[in-house]
C-alpha cells in the first residue's frame, strides 16, 4: 500500500525517509521515531475520511513547516499523498498528487477509500479484561477492549474468519483444546476456552496478558476485512518467546496471502519491537527490517539488509545478539564513559 | 602498522557486557598506553559469554570494514571455565575450555579473512580475561588472597576460595548493584592502577595479557 515515506520537521523526524515493504519490524532505542513513523500512518488515514480539499497550498508556512509525503504501491503508484501540518503536532490536509497525467477522481475515491482504514494497535490487558461494552464489534478497537466481541460477532457474519481464529488459538496455545465465543448470562460476548484433559472451562477475564495478547493477535490476523495497514505496537509485548513465531506467521499470513492459506484480503504491517528473539525470526528477510537510529533530537530510518556486509556479520551469530552487539545500529545512546568518543555509522557509513 | 599507533592518538573500541565494564576498562586501557585514546562509538555490548564468542567475529569485521578503529579490546569474565597458563601460549597450543584461547583463536581466525582496508591491515587484538570476574580486579591490592593463582589453586583442588558473589558482595556490598552504583564504584576502584599497573598485572595474568597485547601495539 505504501511503498515510502519521507518526513520532514514531523515530530522527531526532522528529515528522514523509509521505503516500505508488505511486512516492516521496526527496532531501534526509546524515543528514536518508531511510533512517530506509526502516527504519521494515522494521522493521514485520519485526513483521508475527510472530503479532498482543492485548495492546499504547496509551500505554505515556509520550510520549516512540518510534512509528510506517501508514495504508494500499483495500482495506486502515480499518486503521492502528502500531509502538510501546521505545527508539529497538527496536521490539517492531505493533498492528492497524481503523477501521471490527470488524476482519475474514482481512482482516488477508491484509495482514500482504502487510506482511511489504517489502524494502529497497542494492546492493554485491562482493558481486555474489562470488555468494551458499548463499542462496534465489527474492528477491533485499538487497546483491544472489545476483544470478545468481536470474536463473537465474527462467530456470527464470518465463519470462516472464526474458524481461522480458533485453529491459530489452539495451534499456539495448545494448553486449551476448545475455544469458542459466547454471551453470557447479561448477554456479553465471552471467549471459553477449555484446558486440556480437565473438565474446567476459563474465560477471557481470566487469561494472563501475554495470551490475551496472542488472542488479539490472531484476532487481528484473520480479520475478513482487514485495513490497508496494520500498525501494532510492541508486537513482542506480553508473549513468550517461544509464542513469537505463531504470531510472525499469522501477521504473514494477513501480508503475504497466498501462502499456504487462502483469505480475503491483505494488509500491510508496521511493528515495533524491542524484543531480540523476534528480530531472530527475521534473519531470511533483512529488508523487512527498519533500523530507528537516534541522533540528538533528531531520528533516521534505514533497513537492515542496506547494512554492508550484512550476510558476513550474520554468519554464526543470531540477529538479536547482532542487535544488542550495536554493530547494526538501533541501540540507546550511552553517556561517556572513559576515552573520547568518535562515532561511527553503525553497519556502515564514516569511521569518524 | 603498530608503528602507526604510538604515532597518532589510538582510536580503540572496546567490547564488554556494561557500561561499568565499559568505564573501568577505559581508566586501565589509558593506564597500560600511558595516553588517551578515542573511543569508537556506538557501544559494542554483548550478552554473556556465549555471546561474546558469536558477535565477536561481527564485530571485528565491522569495525574493520566501517570505521578506522586501530584496535579492539575485549574482557571477559573466565567464570568457571579453565584459566589461561603460559602453557597455553606453546605455539600451536589451543584449550578448548579457555576463554582466551577461543578469543584470541577467534581474533585470529577473523582478521586473517579480512582483506586490508581503511589504510589498515588488521583491526589489532586486545584480549583479557578477568578471573573469575572483574570484580576480582577491582579487590586488586585491597585483598592479597583474592588473585588468579589464589582461585585456579582452588579450582584444582576442588575449593574455591570464594565466589563470584562474594567478590561482588565485598565491591558493591550487595551481589545486586544498580548500574549506576556498579560504575561508580568499578570506577573508584580502577582509578588506583591508572599511574601503574604492575601489582594488577603481577596478581591477574589475565589482565596482563591484555597489557601486553596493549603494549604490543605501539612496541611494534
Amino acid at each position: 500500500m505504501i511503498a515510502s515515506i519521507a518526513f520532514h520537521n514531523f515530530k522527531a523526524l526532522r528529515s528522514a525517509s523509509v521505503r516500505l515493504e508488505r511486512f516492516n519490524l521496526l527496532i531501534g532505542p526509546n524515543g528514536s521515531g518508531k511510533s512517530s513513523l506509526i502516527e504519521g500512518i494515522m494521522r493521514m488515514g485520519a485526513l483521508a475520511r475527510l472530503p479532498p480539499s482543492e485548495a492546499v497550498p504547496d509551500g505554505e508556512g515556509g520550510g520549516d513547516r512540518a510534512e509528510v509525503r506517501f508514495r504508494l504501491t500499483p495500482p495506486y503508484a502515480a499518486w503521492e499523498v502528502v500531509m502538510r501540518c501546521a505545527t508539529r503536532d497538527h496536521c490539517d490536509a492531505l493533498r492528492w498528487i497524481h503523477h501521471a497525467g490527470p488524476e482519475n477522481p474514482v481512482e482516488r475515491e477508491a484509495l482514500r477509500e482504502r487510506l482511511r482504514s489504517v489502524r494502529r494497535y497497542e494492546f492493554e490487558q485491562a482493558a481486555m479484561v474489562r470488555g468494551g461494552a458499548g463499542l462496534p464489534d465489527a474492528e477491533l478497537a485499538p487497546d483491544g477492549a472489545n476483544l470478545a466481541a468481536v470474536i463473537h460477532h465474527r462467530r456470527v457474519a464470518h465463519p470462516d474468519a472464526y474458524e481461522r481464529w480458533r485453529r491459530d488459538v489452539l495451534r499456539a496455545l495448545p494448553e486449551y483444546d476448545a475455544v469458542s465465543a459466547e454471551t453470557d448470562a447479561e448477554g456479553s460476548a465471552v471467549i471459553r476456552l477449555r484446558l486440556v484433559e480437565e473438565a474446567e472451562v476459563i474465560t477471557h477475564q481470566d487469561l494472563s496478558h501475554g495470551s490475551l495478547c496472542a488472542l488479539a493477535i490472531f484476532c487481528l490476523a484473520t480479520d475478513p476485512s482487514p485495513p490497508a495497514v496494520l500498525c501494532i505496537e510492541d508486537l513482542d509485548r506480553g508473549l513468550h518467546p517461544r509464542l513469537l513465531r505463531e504470531a510472525r506467521d499469522a501477521l504473514y499470513r494477513l501480508s503475504h496471502p497466498g501462502n499456504g492459506e487462502a483469505r480475503p484480503g491483505h494488509s500491510q504491517i508496521v511493528a515495533t519491537t524491542h524484543s531480540p528473539y523476534l528480530l531472530d525470526l527475521f534473519r531470511e528477510h533483512p529488508e523487512e527490517v527498519v533500523i530507528a537510529e537516534k541522533h540528538g533530537r533528531a531520528s533516521t530510518f534505514r533497513r537492515l539488509c542496506d547494512c554492508p556486509d550484512l550476510a558476513e556479520m550474520m554468519a554464526g551469530v543470531s540477529l538479536g545478539d547482532l542487535w544488542y552487539s550495536g554493530v547494526i545500529g538501533g541501540v540507546p545512546e550511552e553517556p561517556e564513559t572513559g576515552g573520547a568518543e568518535v562515532r561511527t555509522a553503525p553497519g556502515g557509513g564514516s569511521g569518524s | 602498522m603498530a608503528s602507526n599507533v604510538s604515532l597518532r592518538v589510538a582510536k580503540l573500541a572496546v567490547l564488554s557486557e556494561s557500561p561499568a565494564d565499559e568505564a573501568a576498562f577505559g581508566i586501565l586501557i589509558e593506564a597500560v598506553l600511558e595516553r588517551p585514546f578515542v573511543r569508537v562509538r556506538a557501544n559494542l555490548r554483548a550478552r554473556g559469554w556465549p555471546s561474546v564468542l558469536q558477535v565477536l567475529p561481527a564485530v571485528i569485521r565491522h569495525l574493520h570494514f566501517n570505521t578506522d578503529a586501530q584496535g579492539l579490546v575485549v574482557v571477559v569474565d573466565s567464570d568457571d571455565s579453565v584459566v589461561h597458563t603460559e602453557a597455553h601460549d606453546a605455539p600451536d597450543y589451543f584449550h578448548p575450555q579457555c576463554r582466551m584461547c577461543r578469543l584470541r583463536a577467534t581474533f585470529r581466525q577473523t582478521v586473517k579473512r579480512l582483506p586490508p582496508a581503511r589504510g589498515r591491515e588488521r583491526v589489532l587484538r586486545g584480549v583479557g580475561v578477568a578471573v573469575p570476574a572483574v570484580e576480582a580486579w577491582y579487590l586488586c591490592g585491597r585483598d592479597a588472597r583474592v588473585t588468579e593463582e589464589a582461585w585456579a589453586s582452588g579450582q584444582a583442588r576442588g575449593a574455591l576460595p570464594y565466589t563470584r558473589g562474594q567478590l561482588k558482595e565485598r565491591i558493591y556490598g550487595t551481589d545486586r548493584p544498580s548500574l549506576e552504583y556498579a560504575l561508580r564504584r568499578a570506577v573508584a576502584e580502577v582509578e588506583r592502577f591508572r599511574r601503574d599497573t604492575r601489582r594488577l598485572e603481577h596478581d591477574f595474568p589475565g589482565f596482563a595479557s591484555l597489557a601486553h597485547d596493549l603494549r604490543s601495539w605501539t612496541l611494534g
